[in-house]
């Protein structure tokens, strides 16, 4: 398999890639990078644990060939995540209200929620629901974890 | 003067956050395979292409290139091939000329330099085997079981008796009798099994990994590794959910992982792919139970008759254990002087079936509470009322003789549940197949009532003397702080928080100061594993009296040593005597730590002395404390496509004193949605080649966060006095009664009761239309 030579664009950091084209976006966060707080459960995108943004969209790393990424892309993972805004206030959120349980699942939740509040700060109760359907839990029975992004929403400063 | 001092600020009861949550939201907390580690070789398990056969011959493809690699099978166990278990019969790895008994046996282990090199050498492993016809399902077992009961194969056998049940018969006005069937549950943690052993210099091991139970590596692998407990250290890595899942399968995986260990002298690690994990790892037991009641027209229960047979799988390892507390939920919560339970676990040729959250209660609570409400249809009398009318309350005996204390909120939770759904006047609504005006879909309502007996059955508190230490020490900032020192992991459930706020109020100190490390046989004393919802009850007990012992040592050291021998305690991180300024806990705390070296309070769990438990005739007192709940679903169906919605579920649970309601509540909802699961979604089927049909979360399906209802979730506390701080269990209960709460409410939906879980639509539909069948799905 040929060798890909890219640079992407890591939580704000610019990073040379040199990675076999068809390895997984999760293993070059993981195993190349260093960034472990990405979790990989299942490994065929059904339960979230590896969710992480790529370009604005939230995906599941376990399913994107790291060929498939060009020069530019924009990754965000859990450790950028607190470095921003709203990040913070969802992490803080889970706190408050009790929404972490065994944690393995977390990183990813709060990656997706993160994405759901930057797209619609003002999500409903079934829009939650519906931006955290593909993130499995199986401590919480995912009350906490909903309220606690809409604690977060709340706190989030108001846009003109 | 000395200022007015207010009282020392009370943890217990409050909703401390979490004292592991920062390192789980920021990402930071190092599960197993976060850790990276140097020069470690993978393990891969060499399985059994077969459910039965005789194992002839294991031959390494002598055309592969075996250089590097390190390959193990029985004749490489340096003592007993036999993992202790409960009956020492299960061989860690197949013997060579013996018996296959499930599909995926492990026969050899590879270990390489990496994942792939050793999954690609275990394929290169010949396996001779002459395939003999297996017995595969539990369905199988049930159908020898009732043709030809002498040729049942049972495990382990085991019968409750109370009163005289042909008599309870002959005073009966009318008879029911009906059978329910559930089947495998997948604990579906999310962090996938895991584990490495390293070999000392000294011929021992250590052992890290996602465990939930440390002590058993430690005790259940002596024969086979010919070493003792000593020489087996195991440490806890951070547990990505357990639920039971990481209790009995670990010990398993570090004699696997252990043996090519051993042989080679260099680290081995063995952490499953999602796919082999649900494949090869225990689940919760199927189950066929049969209940045959006799009740008098008030409604009078005479005569519980009930047969309860559990799917072992292919080796007993413990599952007599779970069928003891199944057979101990069977008639627990209602009146009834005359009873039979008769218990058997199933050999079949498949996994052997393990611990998994409930351990035999949730099977004999799903069967028991259907049944109950099938009992008041006959009767006519509502499920609620019939429950009030026959509920166990103190003073009642069990069906093994044990009087219900008056620590128990069976009717306060019964009550109160009952009030806060409307059952009553909702039940009326109940749609019963047919719409009634403004209805869209069917409505239902569906109650069940239990208990759960907390902690170890019978005396085995008494004999197994949990021990715990407290310890005084100094903390990564360099001044001085507590540890707690016992074997209670942390899953998730949240025992660091819970016990931290223990150890603070009972030592008067800021939960900042105290510390939990994970758990290490090295180092921890054995507090008993974390199951059988034990852990706040007897170990929060352990702690607090430890906490205790050390705040008087503190205080003594502080009387002679500061205080001129007056009289002081420690409050509010303070050491205080009247009439003198008082002194900082981590001024007196770093005088003794420079004098003495240390400090630690330890304290030995111990029954009440009129404790009586007779094992061989199951008689007696049976669990040292109950804890009670009442839940309540309310769901809706659509009449054309049968899919069920959970609306909202009430559950009110008495768990003795709540120590902290967030984390408490947290694990009900989560117990509850696994509850959920395995009402109306979780469903295994055994393929003839002897695999489960659902291997991956594509096929096996766990409730999202759009298939949860709203929770209602409330507690009353009955405190356990015995043991302060007072919880009794908590763990399990959240997972014992929704099932059959739910099935109630599909009954008074579609007027049919369905006797099988998972329930799912296809199930309602052939219920509905009984000449089609269910649709293929």
């Amino acid at each position: 398999m040929s060798t890909l030579k890219r640079t992407w664009k890591v939580n704000g950091q610019t990073v040379p890639i040199r990675a076999p084209a068809g390895r997984r976006l999760l293993d070059v966060l993981r195993d190349d990078l260093g960034l472990v707080g990405t979790k990989e459960s299942c490994g065929e995108g059904e339960c979230g644990a590896c969710t992480v943004i790529v370009d604005n969209e939230p995906v599941v790393s376990c399913l994107i060939p790291a060929g498939q990424l060009p020069d530019g892309t924009a990754i965000l993972t859990i450790e950028g995540i607190e470095k921003t805004r709203i990040g913070r206030l969802i992490q803080r959120a889970f706190l408050e209200c009790g929404a972490v349980q065994c944690g393995f699942c977390i990183p990813g939740m709060v990656v997706s929620s993160y994405a759901l509040l930057v797209k619609n700060p003002r999500p409903s109760t079934p829009a939650i629901r519906e931006g955290l359907a593909g993130n499995l839990c199986r401590c919480t029975g995912y009350t906490k974890i909903i309220q606690a992004v809409k604690l977060a929403a709340a706190r989030l400063p108001k846009r003109k | 003067m000395t200022k007015p001092q207010s009282p020392p600020r009370r943890l217990i009861g409050q909703g401390m956050m979490r004292v592991d949550g920062d390192g789980k939201v920021r990402g930071t907390t190092r599960y197993l395979n976060d850790l990276a580690y140097r020069g470690l070789l993978h393990g891969a398990v060499v399985r059994s292409p077969v459910p039965r056969g005789l194992l002839k011959g294991i031959t390494p493809d002598p055309d592969y290139d075996w250089s590097g690699i390190t390959f193990v099978t029985a004749a490489d166990i340096p003592g007993i091939n036999v993992v202790h278990m409960h009956d020492r019969t299960m061989p860690l790895l197949a013997e060579l000329g013996g018996e296959i008994r499930y599909r995926g046996e492990p026969v050899g282990v590879v270990a390489a330099r990496t994942p792939e090199r050793a999954a690609a050498a275990a394929a290169h492993i010949r396996l001779d085997i002459e395939v003999l016809p297996p017995l595969l399902t539990l369905q199988e077992a049930v159908a020898v079981f009732k043709a030809r009961p002498g040729a049942f194969d049972s495990m382990k056998d085991q019968s409750i008796v109370k009163g005289d049940l042909a008599r309870g018969f002959a005073e009966a006005d009318d008879v029911l009798e009906a059978e329910y069937w559930a089947g495998h549950q997948e604990q579906l943690y999310l962090e996938n099994q895991g584990l490495i052993v390293f070999p000392q210099k000294d011929g021992s091991i250590l052992v890290e990994g996602s465990i939930q139970c440390p002590y058993f590596p430690v005790h259940e692998l002596n024969d086979p590794l010919q070493l003792p407990p000593e020489k087996i250290r195991v440490r806890q890595t951070p547990i990505g959910g357990a639920f039971g899942g990481k209790e009995d399968y670990p010990t398993m995986l570090t004699g696997y992982a252990a043996l090519p260990a051993l042989k080679s002298g260099r680290p081995v690690k063995i952490t499953y792919e999602r796919n082999e994990d649900i494949l090869f790892t225990p689940k919760r037991h199927p189950v066929w139970v049969r209940y045959k009641t006799g009740f008098k027209k008030d409604g009078t229960l005479t005569a519980i008759e009930c047969d309860f047979l559990l799917d072992g799988g292919a080796y007993l390892t413990l599952s007599d254990v779970v069928m003891f507390r199944g057979i101990l939920h069977c008639a627990l919560a209602y009146r009834c002087d005359n009873v039979t339970i008769r218990g058997r676990v199933a050999r079949t040729n498949s996994m052997p079936c393990g611990a998994f959250r409930g351990f035999g209660a949730p099977q004999a609570i799903w069967g028991l509470e259907s049944h109950l409400d099938a009992i008041a249809a006959r009767l006519g009398k509502p499920p609620h009322l019939y429950r009030l009318q026959v509920h166990a309350r103190p003073g009642d005996v069990t069906p093994t003789g044990q009087v219900l204390s008056g620590e128990n909120g069976s009717t306060a939770c019964l009550k109160l549940a009952l009030q806060r759904a409307d059952f009553a006047r909702k039940l009326k609504r109940c749609s019963r197949g047919r719409l009634r005006r403004g209805q869209a879909k069917w409505y239902g309502i569906g109650l069940a009532f239990f208990g759960h007996g907390a902690a170890f059955t019978g005396d085995g508190e008494a004999k197994f003397k949990a021990k715990g230490r407290v310890e005084l020490t100094r903390l990564a900032d360099g001044r001085p702080g507590i540890d707690i020192r016992v074997s209670s992991t942390e899953m998730g459930q949240g025992v660091h928080t819970v016990f931290t706020q223990i150890a603070a109020d009972a030592l008067s100190l800021d939960p900042g100061r105290i510390r939990f490390p994970l758990a290490d046989t090295g180092l921890t004393p054995n507090s008993g594993p974390t199951v059988a919802s034990r852990t706040t009850m007897v170990v929060g007990n352990v702690v607090h009296r430890a906490a205790l012992d050390l705040k008087r040592q503190i205080e003594s050291f502080a009387s002679r040593r500061h205080f001129k021998g007056a009289a002081v305690e420690l409050r509010r991180s303070q050491l205080v005597a009247p009439g003198r300024p008082p002194l900082p806990f981590a001024r007196v705390a770093r005088d003794m730590l420079a004098e003495l070296g240390g400090a630690s309070g330890f304290f030995q769990f111990e029954l009440p002395p009129e404790t009586k438990w007779d094992q061989q005739a199951f008689v007696g007192d049976s669990y040292p404390g109950y804890s009670w709940s009442a839940n309540i679903a309310e769901i809706e169906i659509d009449p054309l496509t049968c899919e069920i919605d959970v609306k909202r579920v009430t559950a009110v649970l008495d768990i003795g004193r709540v120590i902290n309601p967030v984390t408490a509540s947290g694990q009900v909802e989560g117990g509850l949605t696994q509850a959920l699961g395995y009402a109306l979604l979780e469903k295994i089927g055994t393929g003839r080649n002897g695999l489960y049909d659902a291997a991956r979360l594509q096929t096996y399906i766990i409730p999202t966060a759009r298939d949860i209802p709203e929770f209602d979730v409330q507690f009353v506390e009955y405190p356990y006095t015995f043991a302060p701080p007072g919880a009794k269990g908590l763990g399990e209960l959240p997972m014992d009664g929704l099932a059959p709460a739910i099935a109630n409410a599909v009954e008074a939906a579609t007027g049919r009761r369905i006797r099988t879980l998972p329930i799912t639509p296809e199930a309602i539909f052939a219920a509905l239309h009984p000449a089609q069948g269910a649709p293929a799905s």
